[in-house]
């Protein structure tokens, strides 16, 4: 018999994550996201690969990554690093010889088996405070297969699981995620579809179709609007989105996540240039009056 | 030279702004201005004392003209600086100049104490105050003619041990026995036994004049606080200081009769405890204090809110180590109305405060709530909670009855002790791991028959550790033998079953029981340092054993060679190799701790502590294989190095995993950045985090929950935060008071906890 393994390509694992959902939880981040938005506080989970992140402030310049480099993307020129990602191959030798935290090598080819090891260890502290796991990224919908492994294997351990998504994906994987998760949250950005487009790349209609069909099922469902000026820190647009969401049977709340810049570090490190440079947290003022504008629709309205 | 001083807390200014000189205040006015006061003192003592790398305690500073700065070592076995009372000189019966002895002792101690100025603070309704530490006047702190063996002097050097020589305290009274006796009950117990024990003749001759030195410094007290109640012109005030005086005019000789004077003579009782010798352990403050309360309570002569109000004045007389909750001797929670009036008055006080709560199976789970609620509100790293099922269940490891596992009491940083039958040295005995791993370590490199390896290089450290743990057993015997010629515990016998019986020191037989501490200090270093050896030198073979002990010997020229070292999973992450090393130390130390008791027949029991010592046994060590620099500190306790990467709940799984498992603790340490907590559900995660521990085997948790922001800015500029509250190790204490060092620890520990 053949057996086939399924596997993930992860970039992160937070264990006691207790931003994501109920009580203590350990949140696997995925990469890979169907969408582009321009303000994606995890740059490193967007692409469906393995990739080099370079932070040339902590080098200490010991010459180990050029020593190991087969394509010579890493110089020393008068005691100033030089990381040339045009050459570079991604083969991760070099994040490996590198011991400053300088060059890391994001995204890790992982089985069920390994994953649920790590999940497991924070085990005894999920009961006692009803947390779980979370399964993030990226979105979890772009590698669904092993997202649907991963959970079915969590519900077999009697976990708790909740998942983050835009939900831009077809409904059939959804619905086969959903078999095998406890709780939803879902992005929602904006109701206009231009603008949805022009800020995230993609067009909402399949995100607002499968968010109606979400609404039709019993899963307790978070809904969270990240609030980006520019793009829908006005009232106009919260409210719309909270209209869209006020007959939602199994909402559990509207959660409104202020943007922030804690990303920019990370677009350097994977020399991409910060496309939110000139975008500012909104003040508590804003996020208040926007909060009064979705309340309007919506009675359980929270911000971070 | 009977002093003649009298200080008094001017209540003036405090009225006229209050503007109620003439009339009556409530508790919680009282309070305000107790705290008020409080501060003045912290104040002005990290002023004068400047550092302070302990429990902020309750002592207040001589009046100017009486101080004389010193330094000494402290009861820990690290040096303190301090403030003497200058028309205090022991007389000495030695050519040392030193004082040894039981009767010398006690009457030292009975002229300290009549040199001792009167203090009354009319807004608190415990009369008394303390002012100074008897320990300092012991110069020098051994008797000279009683000298231990060279070997083990050289020994104890060769392997950073504290090997309690000449240790006091840590071990617990039983305060029901001074409820039942007062003073003058002692008094005649003494005098009583004395006919039976002539023997004893010169121990009983120190503890009478304890007792009578004690009974003359409350009698000045009584005078005073009557004079001024003449004086004091606030109705509430001169009520008090009558009501004082009256209280206090009984039990100079009898026992406590209600709530308020139970707390009264508890203060004393702590005070001339604290004075003598630094005990700060008292027990189980819900048991032994719930008959005046339930009774007063009856009798409708005591109000909660007064309760709160005299419990309050009781921490702030000083900061002693109590319990709350935890089974009886049947194995019923004692948790009463009481426990959770102990934990309002110090939610009110928002002063430093050692209590803990037993969380064992039978908890009633609303003191735990309530406990954590305060905790995370005040963020003073208060109440500390404690791992109540795995430390029966470890006690009984020794051969006790569950019974006696039930009794014992929480009394000190990180310790328990059976409340007046067991003699422990609690906190007072360390072996420092990463000095016995550096002499393991160099010991292999320099032999030329052996070709260094992991393997030769962990039954090296074996052999040293055993070798170290048979030093510490003869020391223990030495200290046993003559402890009681040089300085017996004249306070603390007072009040256990035994001594006074048998005319015999605790240290000296006195008690039922010897079960003597034996604590190991840096487990997470030498984790770290056979991992980081066994992935880099063996496994991946990136340097070289030459090489390696050439970045030690130097410590550390080449930065990759550390960071590589450095850079491995650690101890404390889970499930790294470094976890299992650090299991398989600490089942190597208890396994060797356990092969025998001392060769006079004491048991000893396992621990992993390090007190605040971890900067100082750091200085004595050169750089170790996990990337730690010379002199840098070791790891605390049982915790993991500071940046070790992992998170709350990876760190307490790593320090359940290497518990002891016979009664003592290894503490887990735990600072939390209140934001992770901000939301709902706050609570519930602390819960998740303590009973998940416990029920892994913790014993003991430490819990920061702190401003980082706050700390950072208070790091920078202490005095910018005067009354900002931390967790150090087993005792909290003002920030502002700490050491630079110390301070630079806790915010590396918080830094890297947070990353
Ligand atoms: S290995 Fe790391 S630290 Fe060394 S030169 Fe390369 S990037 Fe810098
Ligand atoms: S990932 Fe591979 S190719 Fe790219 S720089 Fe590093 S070693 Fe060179």
């Amino acid at each position: 018999m053949v057996v086939f393994v399924v596997k993930g390509l992860i970039f992160d694992i937070k264990r006691f994550e207790v931003h994501d959902g109920p009580g203590i939880r350990t949140t696997v981040f995925l990469k890979g996201c169907p969408l582009r938005c321009f303000w994606c506080q995890n740059p490193e989970g967007l692409k469906l690969k393995q990739e080099i992140m370079f932070y040339p402030e902590r080098c200490i310049s010991c010459g180990a990554c050029m020593a190991t480099c087969p394509r010579g993307a890493h110089e020393i020129r008068n005691n100033i690093h030089v990381y040339f990602r045009d050459k570079c191959e991604n083969c991760g030798r070099c994040a490996e010889s590198c011991y400053s935290g300088a060059l890391q090598f994001v995204g890790k080819w992982m089985n069920v088996d390994d994953l649920i090891k790590v999940v497991l260890m924070d085990k005894p502290f999920y009961n006692a405070s009803n947390g779980g796991v979370t399964l993030s990224g990226g979105d979890p919908v772009m590698q669904y297969e092993f997202s649907y492994a991963f959970l079915e294997r969590c519900k077999s351990e009697g976990l708790h699981t909740a998942i983050e998504t835009a939900a831009y994906c077809r409904w059939e994987v959804l619905e086969k995620l959903l078999s095998v998760t406890d709780l939803i949250m879902m992005d929602i950005k904006h109701i206009d579809s231009e603008v949805h487009y022009k800020a995230t790349g993609v067009r909402n209609d399949i995100i607002l179709e499968n968010a109606k069909k979400l609404a039709e099922t019993d899963k307790p469902l978070i809904i969270r609007i990240p609030i980006v000026p520019t793009v829908n820190d006005s009232p106009e647009a919260i409210a719309a989105i909270a209209k869209f969401i006020q007959s939602f049977k199994n909402l559990m709340f509207l959660e409104l996540l202020p943007f922030h810049r804690l990303g920019e570090v990370k677009y350097r490190a994977l020399g991409i240039e910060y496309p939110a440079r000139n975008l500012k947290t909104p003040t508590k003022a804003k996020m208040q009056e926007l909060i009064e504008a979705a309340k309007k629709f919506v009675t359980n309205v929270f911000s971070a | 030279m009977e002093s003649n001083l009298i200080i008094y807390e001017d209540p003036s200014t405090f009225l006229e702004r209050l503007n109620k000189l003439n009339e009556e205040l409530t508790f919680s006015e009282r309070l305000e201005i107790l705290r008020e006061i409080k501060m003045k003192h912290t104040h002005e003592k990290q002023k004068v004392i400047g550092i302070m790398d302990q429990d902020d305690h309750g002592r207040l500073l001589p009046p100017p003209e009486l101080r004389e700065i010193v330094e000494y070592m402290g009861p820990s076995g690290e040096p303190v600086r301090d403030v003497k009372l200058n028309n205090f000189k022991p007389i000495s019966n030695h050519p040392s100049g030193g004082f040894f002895g039981p009767k010398i002792c006690g009457e030292n101690f009975r002229l300290f104490l009549s040199s001792h100025p009167v203090y009354i603070n009319p807004f608190s309704s415990i009369l008394g105050g303390y002012m100074a530490y008897f320990m300092s006047y012991r110069d020098p702190h051994w008797n000279p003619d009683l000298s231990p063996p060279q070997h083990l002097v050289e020994a104890w050097s060769k392997y950073d041990i504290y090997p309690g020589v000449g240790a006091v305290q840590h071990f617990c009274q039983d305060m029901q026995i001074g409820f039942s006796l007062g003073w003058g009950g002692l008094l005649r117990k003494i005098r009583y036994y004395r006919e039976i024990n002539p023997q004893a003749a010169e121990f009983y001759d120190g503890l009478e004049s304890v007792v009578i030195g004690v009974q003359e410094w409350i009698a000045r007290h009584v005078k005073a606080a009557r004079e001024l109640a003449e004086k004091e012109r606030n109705p509430t005030l001169r009520r008090n200081l009558k009501d004082l005086a009256d209280i206090n005019e009984r039990l100079i000789n009898e026992p406590p009769r209600t709530f308020w004077e139970a707390c009264q003579w508890t203060a004393w009782y702590q005070m001339i405890a604290r004075m003598y010798n630094g005990s700060g352990s008292m027990g189980r403050i819900d048991v032994w204090l719930k008959p005046f309360y339930e009774r007063d309570v009856a009798a409708g002569i005591l109000t909660d809110e007064e309760a709160i109000f005299h419990l309050a004045c009781l921490f702030l007389n000083d900061t002693q180590y109590y319990q709350l909750g935890g089974p009886d001797a049947s194995g019923k929670d004692v948790t009463n109305k009481l426990s959770y009036l102990v934990l309002e008055a110090v939610h009110r006080l928002k002063a430093p405060a050692n209590i803990g709560i037993f969380v064992w199976e039978g908890l009633d789970p609303r003191l735990l709530d309530r406990g954590i609620e305060i905790m995370l509100e005040d963020k003073m790293g208060f109440p500390k909670f404690l791992g109540g099922d795995a430390l029966i269940e470890g006690f009984m490891r020794n051969g006790y009855s569950v019974e006696l596992a039930r009794e014992r009491a929480y009394s000190g940083c990180h310790w328990f002790a059976i409340p007046g039958k067991e003699y422990a040295l609690q906190d007072c005995v360390k072996i420092n791991f990463a000095k016995v791993f550096e002499v393991a370590f160099w010991e292999m490199m320099s032999d030329p028959n052996v070709n260094p390896s992991v393997e030769e290089l962990w039954s090296r450290f074996e052999t040293h550790l055993r070798k170290a743990i048979d030093i510490v057993r003869e020391g223990l015997d030495f200290h046993m033998e003559n402890m009681h010629k040089v300085f017996p515990e004249l306070v603390l016998d007072l009040l256990c079953y035994g001594p006074i019986e048998k005319g015999l020191d605790a240290s000296h037989g006195g008690v039922e029981y010897y079960n003597l501490c034996l604590d190991g200090a840096g487990i997470g270093t030498v984790a770290d340092s056979f991992a980081a050896i066994e992935l880099r030198v063996e496994k991946e073979k990136r340097i070289s054993w030459r090489e390696l002990a050439e970045e030690l010997k130097n410590n550390f020229r080449n930065e990759y060679i550390r960071l590589m070292l450095r850079n491995i999973p650690h101890y404390g992450q889970g499930g790294t190799h470094a976890d299992e090393w650090a299991v398989k130390i600490a089942k190597t130390f208890v396994r060797l701790v356990k092969e025998k008791p001392t060769p006079k027949g004491y048991n000893i029991i396992p621990g992993l502590f390090s007190w605040a010592s971890m900067l100082s046994m750091g200085q004595r060590v050169g750089a170790t294989p996990n990337g730690r620099r010379a002199g840098a500190p070791i790891s605390q306790g049982a915790n993991p190095e500071p940046g070790f990467g992992g998170t709350p709940t990876s760190l307490a799984i790593a320090v359940a995993a290497i518990q002891c498992g016979y009664g003592n603790t290894a503490p887990l340490q735990l600072d939390i950045d209140p934001t992770v907590f901000r939301g709902k559900n706050g609570k519930e995660i602390v819960k998740a985090l303590i009973l998940g521990h416990f029920k892994l085997g913790g014993t003991m948790i430490n819990m920061n929950v702190i401003d980082k922001e706050k700390i950072l800015e208070a790091h920078k500029d202490p005095s910018k935060y005067p009354d900002l509250i931390v967790r150090v190790t087993g005792f909290s204490a003002y920030f502002a008071s700490l050491s630079k060092d110390l301070r630079q620890f806790v915010v590396d520990r918080i830094l890297a906890e947070e990353s």
